[in-house]
């Protein structure tokens, strides 16, 4: 049996260590346009500097060798060809598969704003290579324009104001991380990025690009006629699957590849994990996502059930911050804030169940609200949700597992 | 693999198991007698919990099965070994993101008080000893080690 797994990211990794749990003799072998295999949640450490190709990696060096798998880096695929059951490469090399998973992950989304998909000093952050390329701009004082005030775009500026860059964020939205935080939790995060030295346009959108004479974005012009002087720009608006060769091959799926329950695309014995699926990418679901595939192709009947995405934690400045849900406030439900010196938290409370929480400042031992709002548990009358705990649910199995007695 | 069980009902609250836990991974080490209790660079990597009626809760790693904490590890620092069981962290390759905090289902983990940069994670005493230090100071044996299936 030859399992090929296209992607060294999240997916294709849980994978790939899955596959060779099940099946210790099958041939495994790995495709990835990734020269490194890399965390892409990490990359703005290697922005900041404090980590490298080598530190950027989310298993064991030997980690191919030990499991016995071929990997070639460095190479994309062309094409799929389901009758033959095989890829082509872009190095035209043929690979012939009994069981394919594509874990191509997601690129950067570049918003067709003037000439940020041509100029050569505009990038996304999502690749090594993205990391790498913006490397080459970074200099004390030099100015970057971030646009969007995202996770990705606040991890950003994060490391660039560590390297001294003169760091200008424009959002969209009031307020920053709009997704994640309320006014009061992103208030806080300004506090410290603005005495850091970002700068904050809130409620803003970029319009139009002046070029120089060597395709650089010199200035970025905003929707009320703000000019930005700019040596370096950073667009974080968002991702799109990574799948340009994919849709041609009788993959179905309009923007991204449609799987089922089993991770099971509509060809046969073709799987598809992670970002390139629609599903939810982050890293937690996409892990899930690549260890149900794994054991689909290795003939066991698995679904994928934890859905749930809702879910963000946030560390800058050593201020912590955990965000459930959505966050939207409707009719009829309960808002329940505590605050103190060092602490916000604030949730909502829908039906006598949880639909959202909010925790700035410590989130010790706080597991529990993801399980509490994905089953659904209604709380009691005068429950204390801040003081809620696994205590109040607590069960300990025959094997000393845990389990929630409701 | 060997698993920290719990009777909680054995249990009376006497939180020598936290400061067995402290003392084990605390820097500089030093006797029990001498240890700071309220300097918060001694964190207890298991805690107890009251009930609410008189009973205790004590919330110990479990080093689950199928570890969520390990599944949301977006640097790699978190891992089942396969041949112990035993959920390994790395604090070296940790991104401090705290997503494993977040995803434990039992609340068990939690981002160092002083730093947050690190996670505060049972670690089995697998340096020091052959027993895990909470197990070998609860006065009550309400928790002791086990090979169960996982």
């Amino acid at each position: 049996m030859r399992h090929v797994i296209i992607g060294v990211g999240a997916a294709g990794m849980t994978a790939a260590r899955r596959i060779r749990e099940l099946e210790p003799v099958a041939e495994i072998v790995m495709v990835s346009k990734d020269e490194h295999v890399h965390s892409r949640c990490m990359l703005h450490h290697y922005l900041s500097g404090h980590r490298d190709e080598r530190t950027l990696n989310f298993v064991s060096e030997d980690f191919f060798v030990r499991n016995n798998i071929t990997w070639l880096p460095s190479v994309a695929v062309q094409a799929l060809v389901p009758e033959r059951k095989n890829l082509i490469l872009t190095n035209h090399q043929v690979i012939c598969y009994d069981k394919l998973l594509i874990a191509t992950g997601a690129d950067s989304f570049m918003p067709p704003i003037g000439d940020f998909p041509t100029a050569s000093n505009v990038f996304g952050l999502r690749n090594l290579s993205d990391a790498q390329a913006i490397g080459a701009y970074i200099r004390p004082q030099g100015k970057v324009v971030i646009v969007g005030s995202g996770l990705v775009g606040m991890d950003a500026a994060y490391a660039l104001l560590e390297r001294q860059m003169d760091v200008t964020v424009v959002e969209m939205a009031e307020r920053i991380l709009p997704l994640q935080l309320d006014e009061v939790a992103g208030q806080e995060y300004r506090k410290r990025f603005e005495q850091a030295g970002c700068k904050f346009l809130l409620g803003r959108k970029a319009s139009e690009t002046v070029t120089d004479g060597q395709n650089r974005v010199c200035q970025l012009v905003l929707d009320d006629g703000t000019t930005l002087n700019c040596n370096l720009v950073i667009v974080a608006a968002g991702v799109h699957p990574a799948l340009g060769w994919g849709l041609g091959s009788g993959l179905e799926g309009e923007r991204s590849i449609s799987v089922n329950d089993c991770m099971e695309t509509n060809l046969p014995d073709v799987y598809a994990a992670g970002d390139v699926t629609g599903l939810s990418g982050i890293w937690p679901n996409a892990m899930k996502q690549g260890r149900i595939a794994a054991e689909n192709m290795c003939g066991f009947r698995m679904c994928y059930e934890d859905t749930y995405a809702l879910k963000n934690t946030i560390n800058f400045f050593g201020l912590v911050t955990l965000s459930l849900g959505k966050g939207q406030v409707q009719e009829g439900d309960q808002v329940v804030v505590s605050e103190d010196r060092h602490c916000y938290k604030r949730a909502i409370i829908r039906d006598h169940k949880l639909d959202s929480i909010l925790l700035q400042g410590n989130i010790d031992y706080a597991g529990i609200y993801q399980y509490l709002i994905k089953k659904q548990i209604p709380l009691e009358q005068g429950q204390d949700i801040f003081k809620t705990s696994f205590a109040d649910y607590y069960k300990v199995r025959l094997d000393g597992q845990y389990e929630y007695q409701l | 693999m060997k698993r920290i069980m719990i009777d909680d009902s054995k249990c009376d609250g006497c939180k020598n198991c936290s400061a067995a836990c402290m003392q084990a991974h605390r820097e500089p080490a030093g006797s029990i007698y001498d240890l700071d209790m309220s300097d918060p660079k001694n964190e207890t990597r298991n805690h107890i919990l009251a009930d609410g009626k008189g009973g205790y809760r004590p919330i110990f790693c479990r080093h689950c099965t199928l570890p969520e904490c390990a599944m949301s590890c977006m640097s790699g620092a978190l891992n089942k070994e396969k041949d112990t069981g035993l959920v390994r962290y790395d604090e070296k390759k940790c991104g401090a993101c705290f997503m494993c905090v977040m995803n434990c289902p039992y609340g068990v983990l939690k981002p160092d008080t002083l730093t947050r940069t690190k996670v505060i994670k049972c670690d089995f005493c697998l340096e020091a000893d052959s027993e895990p230090s909470c197990v070998k100071n609860c006065p009550k044996k309400a928790i002791w080690v086990q090979e169960v299936q996982a």
